[in-house]
């Protein structure tokens, strides 16, 4: 049997899947950085 | 132990995807980020920083 890895993925499969997760955990950061910048205009903790 | 070959990160991130199967990991992964998340929101309300 080929050399497989622990999940199963190829190589190029965990590389594609790791390009779409850097894109939605960004924008994930980004809507978060996003909402503190509101609670800080809005009503600020320091 | 044998030597391993450290990783080199972020360039060699992807790799976790060669141990964990997103198919299988995903949805746990953001449960568990919810998780975090309504606890961190119950900790800062409860700390008095709520709605004004």
């Amino acid at each position: 049997m080929a050399e497989q890895s622990l999940s199963g993925l190829t190589e190029q499969q965990a590389k594609e899947f790791h390009e779409q997760f850097k894109i939605t955990y960004t924008a994930y950061v980004g809507l978060a950085a996003l909402v503190h910048l509101f609670i800080i205009a809005a009503n600020p903790w320091f | 132990m044998s030597e391993i070959a450290k990783p080199k990160n972020p360039e060699d991130d992807w790799k976790v995807w060669l141990v964990l199967n997103p198919a299988t990991w995903l949805m746990p992964i953001f449960f568990m980020l919810l998780i975090i998340a309504l606890a961190l929101h119950a900790v800062v309300f409860q700390m008095g920083f709520g709605w004004a």
